[in-house]
């Protein structure tokens, strides 16, 4: 048991501390005292996250050596595969936990008013903070298995929480879809996993394992086959091409799982799994590029089909989605340019766009929670007067995650552009490759802009129009939910500019983190080049402003009056494509789902078919009686010829030997 | 209390454990009439003999977790059971004097190996949560039975106790015929549970094609057995005799039944052949060319080899009657098609033990009986064969059970499906595999046994366990969504839970390079597609009997709706789910015991690997790379015995000590 005073033992009360308030949130469920649910799970988050920042401060303080293990034991073992319950701590693991707790803090605040009265309230809350508990693990995780133990409870938890209201049909199967998909992903994960164990010396230990395969590496093939299965997972988990499909559905859920779950944390988790095994992947220059291409197949796909969704929470999620393709560019790019610069940019995003996309899911939360439940912007518009924090903290997320200067997205996609761009000049032998993502990345953020103030046009301006669901009683949410919707404004503006351009402190903490320097010696070997610095870049950082402002220009001028969608003439072809999510799930269902149906059905027929087989079998006994029985047939004559007939039989063998 | 738990009490109580239920069953077929009367009796007996397992197995599983395995910091090459009813030595012996029938003269010397079927039981690192895992099995059997057997009661719960004592009594066997006669004692009150009380049409028909078919398959596993015993008898010199090569030429020992003296005298001779082999070849190389004595040397080298390739192709051959039987028990596909009728047709709570107990007796006899007693057909074929055997059940069997419309059905394959990992990981041979494979029977037992139960639960309230009848239950039931969810994600191998930690283990015995020389990544990517497959028919079963909105068949007398589950039940499925946590958050100390014992039949079959391929066989006992911390791998290398000369990390490749060195090996034709 390791010092609860050190950092590393306060972040392991940290992690303790949501499965605390899970258990008492549980009691309240089961002791009659419902009500009460949401009291122990904000308390546990609210000093999770006081610890969590206090560790990040103090480990940002630190000198020397930045990671810190502690082990609480055996987990299991048997031969070669011995588990222990080990965690570490290291600027990666910290910046994680207290991003994860905060946001995690202000969601379940938000929650207890946006949840209050439902069925099931307890059982939310005790999901929420099984969720975070989970996350923790995943992130302060030091061997493979703690890791996965992490990951598979975020996904379970994901699973509980989408079907939240499980006599909704809907719900049901989206619950299944998400867990499914993903565990798609885990296939990978696991595989990649035990090959990464083989080549590691059969150790589990995620820096041992990296330690090992520096010094005794596997061959290239063994390594790329390792890193992509390893992506399998993050593929699956950060809903990337060909898995993201799981992420849109999972908006059936409530709409702070859908902020905390899927768009702050748990898909997060993927990236969050790549940096983490960064040196790993920086042996496999194919595995890298492979990265940066699903990312910014996935970025541009997403974006596209969130141009035409009228699910204001759908937009979001296809946001979701694309805006981790972003992180998946860069951090692909760490082959070809430095490790640092790639996983800093995509861990940078990740921490921004945590923010700015709580926020939004949480501002639609907002709104659907005064509308009655309904989130079909073509059912209301104009309501910026109606609710005006929530627009001015809706407008500030759009703002952020549409990249306009100063705002944090900016900064963390600034640093995404910058790492491609680097790419496409690099030495790297697919340079060409990464130029070609570069422009789809401009691309992207072009869309962004747009489909972003599509949503916000459409939700805000124009003529005030209430469904009737809402029952007149549409109005600004309770302080509960705003006060949430105002810190996260606050940290989506400033969070971005005080990190990095202002103080350098996220480049500075990140450098030293021990991980990123095995990554960067594993680069100098591999390519003999100097691992390279970040610098601010006006061309760049110029391209995207004329970008963002272009999109959100755009949006402006075809939404800016809000009301019924406008599409010109030749583009309704395109926008049909988009709004019906170009098709992937009917696309899937013909060629993924169906043939597998179909294969279990023939599995069934077959099963059948190998009983008629054995039951063949049962058949020569009865068979053979069929061919005797006739001998049986009771007539002494009979019997007395055959015996005559065998007589003479044998009379003659004996015989005939006896005279050879 | 020192005196109340020592081995002297203890055997006793491990024979009452055997007996106890004979003596139920006998009670409840005589005073049974009344079905109440029946099943509070039943209940109550079950939760005894509970309580009577608890107080032999505990200490048993600390005096193994102590001595089990090891001696002296030498792994043993044999089983040794601990509370041996019988035993020679005060307990110290691990062997017992109970003989049932004698096959030749009797040994007169002590403790020796007698010609005799012995009444030989035992507690070991690999069967003792197996006995407990039956005890509590039976008593939720019982438990779930409660509103189900109403006709002939006494006679109902009568059986299961016949079943239960049956199915300990193979666990407990150390002899290869008591084994024998236990298994097959199973058949006849799982017969007569399926005719009798079973819940479907075609039962009779289910209970005679179960019948038949594993009987086909133990009847040629006897054979085998049999000729197992013939091949392989005690010899001459004892397995303690230092020089290797010499006992061909004593002729033969006596034989024995008993499986730790077979396992030891099966590696012997395999040895001994291979000596012969290797010193008739140093021999013919010594001699000077074209002389008669070179001639004569050559000579005998052609006698010594085509010995040894005649015992390796008898050895051969028997390893495929031997294992005939219990593939068609555990039963891995294509040999599964009995069961299929059998699970559909048996009552709800036998289902629940054909799958959670049954299924054992098969994986167990391969464990215990086959691996041991023919360990170098077992590497060198095994995994070839009955491991892509389970990784074909693996994936076949999850398609199967995803195209079930009964939950009943669909929880039959998934057992199948689950099994199927379990020998694939068995088939490894390595020490990860075989753990993985023991803590898998028992959490297979756990999941597969509660998925059963809930089973037994719906067709208890709705007579029907269709999905297409059945759906958004939690609505109804919270508390058994609730049981069921988490049996369900322990099933899918969900991370805290038991499945998990054996899965991974017998995912990763995959990974070793005996395994990948052997067979490539094939079988470790369909073992892993069962972690997808698992997850995909059963959360579509979830969903749709569980979820979305209430869907019930009409109520079979117009009476209340049927009810959540009862205190009863809530006791039953809380210790099912308590269990699968325990296991899954702490699996350590249950580990800690088998870990002697799969060491055990580690050694039997590294020193297996060895002598048909000695440069993979290192590898394979090698930890890759140099670091030098790491820790070897199937056990410290100071328990590896030196004077056998199996080369732990570092070892000497030495043949027998002082002997030439060995030949390269010859596969038999």
């Amino acid at each position: 048991m390791p010092d609860l005073s050190t950092p590393i033992g306060l972040s392991l009360i940290v992690v303790a501390l949501p499965l605390v308030g899970c258990l008492l949130a549980a009691l309240c469920h089961v002791g009659r005292a419902v009500k009460l649910a949401h009291l122990p799970v904000i308390v546990s988050f609210a000093s999770a996250a006081a610890i969590a920042c206090y560790v990040l401060y103090a480990v940002s303080g630190q000198s020397g050596d930045l990671i810190q293990t502690a082990s609480l034991g055996t987990w299991f073992s048997s031969g070669r595969l011995s588990v222990p319950l080990a965690f570490q701590l290291d600027p990666l693991s910290a910046v994680m936990l207290a991003m994860v707790t905060f946001i995690a803090t202000f969601i379940a605040i938000f929650s207890a008013s946006y949840m209050h009265g439902e069925a099931g309230y307890a059982r939310y809350f005790a999901f929420i903070a099984l969720f975070v508990f989970a996350m923790c693990l995943l992130v302060t995780a030091n061997n493979f298995f703690v890791l996965v133990a992490g990951w598979e409870g975020v996904g379970l938890c994901s699973y509980l929480l989408v079907g939240y209201y499980y006599a909704k049909p809907s719900a049901a199967a989206a619950a299944r879809k998400a867990f499914l998909v993903t565990r798609l992903g885990d296939v990978g994960l696991i595989l990649g996993i035990f090959l990464l164990w083989k080549a590691g010396g059969y150790q589990t230990n995620i820096d041992a394992v990296i330690r090992h395969i520096a010094e005794h590496p596997p061959g290239d093939g063994y390594m790329t086959a390792a890193c992509l299965l390893l992506f399998c997972g993050a593929v699956g988990k950060s809903a990337q091409l060909p898995l993201y499909v799981w992420l849109p559905d999972a908006m059936e859920g409530p709409t702070p799982v859908s902020a905390l779950i899927h768009a702050a944390t748990m898909v997060t988790a993927g990236v969050y799994l790549l940096a983490r095994t960064a040196p790993l992947f920086v042996m496999s220059p194919t595995a890298q590029v492979v990265v940066t291409i699903i990312g910014g197949a996935t970025a541009v796909l997403a974006a596209f089909i969130a141009l035409a969704q009228y699910d204001l929470k759908r937009v979001l999620a296809y946001s979701t989605v694309s805006q981790l393709g972003f992180m998946f560019m860069a951090l692909g790019c760490g082959a070809a340019i430095s490790p640092t610069i790639a996983v800093t940019a995509a861990l940078f995003h990740l921490l921004t766009h945590a923010f700015f996309k709580a926020l939004l899911f949480l501002g639609s939360g907002s709104v659907m929670h005064a509308m009655g439940n309904v989130i079909d912007m073509r059912k209301f518009g104009g309501l910026r007067k109606l609710m005006p924090t929530t627009h001015w903290t809706f407008l500030i997320g759009s703002l952020a995650l549409a990249g306009f200067p100063l705002l944090s997205g900016f900064w963390s996609k600034d640093r995404i552009l910058h790492a491609l761009s680097e790419a496409g000049y690099s030495r790297s032998e697919f340079h060409y490759l990464y130029q070609a993502v570069f422009y789809t990345a401009c691309l992207t953020a072009l869309l962004t802009a747009f489909y972003t103030f599509r949503a916000y046009f459409l939700t805000f301006w124009g003529e005030e129009r209430v469904p009737p669901e809402a029952h007149g009683h549409a109005h600004e949410s309770p302080r509960t939910m705003t006060i949430p919707l105002v810190v996260l404004a606050v940290g989506a503006v400033f969070v971005g500019i005080i990190a990095d351009p202002l103080t350098h402190w996220f480049d500075h903490l990140l450098e030293r983190a021990p991980v990123l320097h095995q990554a960067n010696e594993a680069f100098t070997k591999t390519t003999n080049l100097k691992v390279g610095e970040h610098h601010f870049d006006w061309g760049v950082a110029g391209l995207s402003t004329l970008i963002a402002v272009a999109g959100i220009g755009a949006a402006a001028a075809v939404y800016r009056r809000g009301g019924p969608e406008r599409v010109p003439g030749p583009l309704r072809g395109i926008f049909a494509l988009s709004a019906n999510k170009a098709y992937v799930d009917e696309i899937y269902g013909a060629t993924v789902v169906l043939p597998a149906e179909t294969a279990a059905t023939g599995g069934r027929q077959l099963d059948g078919f190998l009983d008629a087989l054995a039951r063949l079998v049962s058949f020569v006994p009865r068979f053979a009686a069929a061919v005797l029985r006739p001998l049986q047939n009771g007539l002494v004559q009979f019997y007395a010829l055959g015996m005559v007939l065998g007589l003479a039989v044998f009379i003659t063998v004996v015989v005939f030997r006896s005279v050879r | 209390m020192d005196d109340l738990f020592s081995p002297n009490v203890m055997r006793w109580v491990l024979l009452a454990v055997l007996a106890a239920p004979l003596a139920f069953a006998a009670v409840l077929a005589v005073g049974g009439g009344n079905a109440r009367v029946a099943r509070r009796l039943a209940g109550l007996l079950a939760a005894l003999h509970l309580g009577l397992t608890a107080c032999v197995v505990t200490p048993a599983a600390v005096m193994i977790a102590e001595y089990g395995g090891m001696n002296d910091g030498q792994a043993y090459k044999h089983f040794r059971p601990v509370f041996v009813p019988g035993d020679t030595g005060d307990g110290q012996e691990h062997r017992t004097a109970w003989s049932l029938f004698f096959v030749g003269k009797p040994n007169p010397a002590p403790n020796a190996p007698q010609p005799a079927v012995q009444f030989y039981i035992g507690l070991d690192g690999i069967n003792v949560w197996l006995v407990a895992l039956t005890s509590l099995m039976t008593y939720i059997a019982v438990a779930v039975s409660w509103g189900f057997a109403q006709e002939r009661a006494g006679a109902y719960y009568a059986w299961l106790f016949v079943l239960q004592s049956a199915v300990t009594g193979a666990f407990l066997s150390f002899d290869v015929i008591l084994f024998y006669v236990f298994f097959e004692l199973t058949l006849i009150p799982a017969f007569f549970l399926i005719g009798g009380w079973g819940v479907g049409g075609g039962k009779r028909d289910a209970a005679r094609k179960f019948f038949l078919y594993t009987l086909f398959g133990s009847l040629l596993s006897l054979v085998g057995l049999v000729g197992i015993v013939l091949t392989n008898p005690t010899p001459p010199g004892g397995w303690m005799n230092k020089t290797r090569g010499q006992a061909l030429k004593q002729g033969r020992g006596t034989i024995s039944f008993n499986v730790s003296d077979l396992m030891r005298s099966a590696a012997r001779w395999s040895d001994e052949h291979d000596s012969a082999v290797a010193e008739a070849s140093f021999k013919a190389e010594q001699t000077p060319k074209d002389t008669g004595r070179r001639e004569q040397a050559e000579k005998e080298l052609a006698d010594a080899t085509a010995a040894r390739t005649g015992y390796k192709t008898t050895q051969f051959w028997l390893f495929f009657l031997l294992v005939a039987g219990f593939v068609v028990k555990v039963p891995l596909v294509p040999f599964h098609t009995w069961l299929p009728a059998a699970y559909a047709e048996a009552p709800p709570a036998v289902t629940l033990l054909l799958s959670a107990l049954l299924a054992k007796l098969g994986t167990l006899g391969l464990l215990r009986i086959v691996i041991p007693l023919c360990p170098h057909m077992a590497a060198e074929y095994g995994l070839a064969v009955f491991g892509t055997l389970g990784a074909v059940g693996v994936v076949y069997a999850a398609f199967c059970a995803y195209a079930q419309k009964d939950v009943k059905m669909m929880a039959a394959y998934s057992s199948v499906s689950h099994l199927g990992l379990l020998a694939l990981g068995l088939f490894a041979l390595n020490p990860e595999g075989l753990t993985g494979a023991v803590l898998h029977m028992v959490n297979h037992g756990l999941t597969a046994g509660g998925l059963f139960a809930v089973v037994a639960i719906l067709y208890d309230r709705y007579r029907t366990t269709d999905m297409t009848h059945l759906g958004g239950l939690m609505a109804r039931h919270p508390a058994l969504a609730f049981f069921t969810v988490v049996i369900c994600l322990a099933g899918v191998g969900l991370p805290g839970l038991n499945n998990f930690v054996s899965e991974m283990m017998l995912i990763g015995a995959l990974f070793t390079p005996w395994n990948t020389a052997a067979m490539g990544y094939g079988l470790a990517v369909a073992a892993a597609a069962g972690i997808f497959l698992s997850a995909w028919y059963t959360f579509t079963m979830l969903r749709s009997v569980f979820f979305g909105p209430v869907r019930t068949p009409a109520l079979v007398d117009g009476t209340a709706a049927p009810a959540d589950l009862t205190g009863r039940e809530v006791i039953v499925f809380g210790l099912i789910a308590t269990l699968c946590l325990a296991l899954g958050l702490y699996p350590q100390p249950v580990l800690a015991v088998m870990k002697g014992d799969v060491a055990v039949v580690a050694y039997t079959l590294q020193s297996a690997r060895e002598s048909v391929n000695r440069e993979l066989a290192e590898a394979e006992n090698r930890v890759s790379g140099t670091t030098p911390t790491q820790q070897p791998i199937s056990m410290n290398p100071t328990l590896i015995p030196a004077g056998a000369g199996r080369g732990g990390p570092g070892g000497p490749p030495a043949g027998g000590p002082g002997g030439p060195p060995r030949p390269p090996q010859q596969p038999p034709r």
